[in-house]
């Protein structure tokens, strides 16, 4: 439609311009701008959102943890320790907290680190030692010794963690 | 005092959009009907959370190291504090039962069906960003009960088959609750929800306003359809007076029980048992019964299949009908999940005592 096929305005206030493109040139123009719109905003929105993503999805850091001497871990029994260690969080140093289960199979020669979060939800399971198991107080999920699971929600057993001793000190990597 | 109106006016040219606000006809039969001020009630419940939230801000710390003493400080020392903190957090849980209440009333009065679609999906989108407001806002005082609720609850959103390890990560800001969740959680909470929310209230209002309100369903409120009241004073004094009933009680639950603040967050404490939110509650205990593999089904099908169908029902009901007791398909169905909700909230409330 061109611009002097529409109703006319009021004298008062003037007249369309006769001259201007019809509104299909126009339009034409305007998938142009559409496209360069499009592209403006791509532009802006990808790097928006690589910058909330962020560090996301950086793997943390691994870090070797204190569990205790070899003499202060029980060789027949499970240990539980909380450990504390100072970390980088984001943009912060703190003190990072955890719990990890410690327990030899063969008599405190070596031994084994469980990591205390459960696999289903994220809380921090309980040693139960007259039943011999692990137990989630979330969702009734419960676990062997060695973190297998025995029943309730976990979809995979507990996480394992790469243990070494060094000068009579048991490290644990979080 | 005319003459400044009148160079207000000329300039801003306000006065006609502002006349036709206040005048607008509300019809007869929605006058002191308390169904009908629900609406009214979500929207001021929503101005109590932006003012006490504003205010909380002055004195909040979004650290890992600081947000619980400020909340403590908040709460306990500063000059009035128990009482802002107070309302704002009883006014999200007023905020989730009124708009859950408004809801039903537009679903038993078939409000949603054509031409009132679009009014329906924004108050659908609404309904979902309050719950995101009480999700974010639980995290904040950084205390037992949101560190735990949010690790969790993150933890939820990771059961997304293939990418949930990412979704879980992005959530929190990396693979661990700590400072980026904080500050993610406090940015959404404090910027982007309250944005979002004032924007779709607004779409909101505008369809109401230019729809107007949907048809009577009873023969009484029937015969008064053609009879109609301005919108000031009638309506905006019934919403006001409802709205300090609403404060007042706010005020009086904050009083006589202060906002709840639990031990500082600990990573290492196994006693705890998590728990969300009441509203949230009978999701989590649904969560029990749906072990391993099964539990997509629970956090991610069913989630996705009731918000599905809440957007989609204006297109699937179309038919003429709006009375409920005429339509029993929509009627069971609301009932059923009612009772469902009812049902598993109680069995976790028994549980946790």
């Amino acid at each position: 439609m061109a611009i002097s096929d529409l109703p006319p305005l009021d004298p008062e206030k003037g007249e369309w311009d006769e001259k201007a493109l019809s509104r299909r040139d126009f339009l034409e123009a305007a998938v142009v701008f559409g496209t360069l719109a499009g592209a403006g905003a791509v532009a802006v929105s990808v790097p928006s959102m690589r910058f909330l993503v962020g560090k996301s999805l950086e793997p943390p850091v691994a870090q070797w943890v204190e569990l205790g001497k070899v003499s202060d871990l029980s060789a027949n029994d499970v240990t539980r320790v909380n450990y504390s260690v100072r970390g980088t969080d984001a943009w912060r140093e703190v003190t990072k907290r955890g719990t990890v289960y410690v327990y030899s199979d063969d008599g405190g020669e070596s031994f084994v680190a469980l990591d205390g979060t459960c696999t289903h939800l994220g809380c921090i399971v309980q040693w139960h030692d007259d039943e011999q198991k692990y137990k989630c107080p979330c969702h009734a999920g419960f676990f062997t010794r060695e973190g297998e699971v025995i029943s309730g929600p976990p979809p995979r057993p507990l996480r394992e963690l790469p243990v070494k001793t060094e000068n009579g000190v048991v490290f644990a990597e979080i | 005092m005319n003459r400044t109106f009148q160079w207000i006016d000329e300039r801003t040219g306000l006065s006609g959009p502002i006349r036709a606000f206040f005048n607008y006809p509300v019809p007869k039969y929605v006058h002191r009907n308390f169904l009908y001020t629900l609406g009214g009630l979500t929207l001021i419940s929503f101005s109590l959370q932006v003012i006490t939230g504003i205010l909380l801000v002055f004195y909040y710390d979004p650290s890992t190291e600081g947000a619980y003493n400020s909340v403590d400080y908040i709460t306990y020392i500063l000059p009035l504090g128990w009482l802002v903190r107070g309302i704002h957090h009883y006014g999200a849980s007023a905020m989730v039962i009124l708009i859950s209440l408004h809801m039903l009333r537009t679903y038993y009065y078939s409000a949603y069906k054509k031409p009132r679609e679009i009014n329906w999906l924004t108050g659908v989108l609404l309904l979902f960003l309050v719950l995101a407001f009480g999700f974010t806002g639980y995290l904040l005082p950084w205390d037992q009960k949101g560190y735990w609720a949010t690790k969790v609850g993150t933890e939820i959103a990771g059961s997304v088959p293939m990418m949930g390890a990412y979704i879980t990560k992005i959530m929190r800001g990396g693979a661990d609750l700590g400072q980026a969740t904080l500050t993610r959680f406090y940015a959404t909470h404090v910027m982007l929800l309250p944005t979002a929310v004032a924007l779709l209230i607004a779409v909101h209002i505008f369809q109401l306003r230019f729809h107007g309100m949907a048809p009577p369903i009873t023969e009484r409120a029937k015969a008064q359809s053609k009879k109609f009241l301005p919108f000031f004073p009638y309506w905006v004094v019934t919403d006001l007076i409802a709205g300090l009933g609403l404060l007042a009680l706010l005020v009086y639950i904050s009083y006589i029980n202060r906002a709840p603040l639990e031990f500082p967050a600990d990573p290492t404490s196994s006693n705890y048992l998590p728990r969300p939110e009441w509203y949230f509650l009978f999701f989590f205990q649904l969560l029990k019964y749906f072990p391993g593999k099964l539990e997509p089904v629970i956090t991610i099908a069913i989630p996705l299949f009731i918000f599905g169908s809440m957007l989609l029902l204006p297109f699937i009901d179309t038919s003429e009908e709006r009375r409920p007791w005429h339509k029993p398909v929509t009627t069971l169905v609301s009932i059923f999940y009612i009772v469902v909700i009812l049902v598993f909230t109680y069995l976790a409330m028994a549980e946790f005592g």
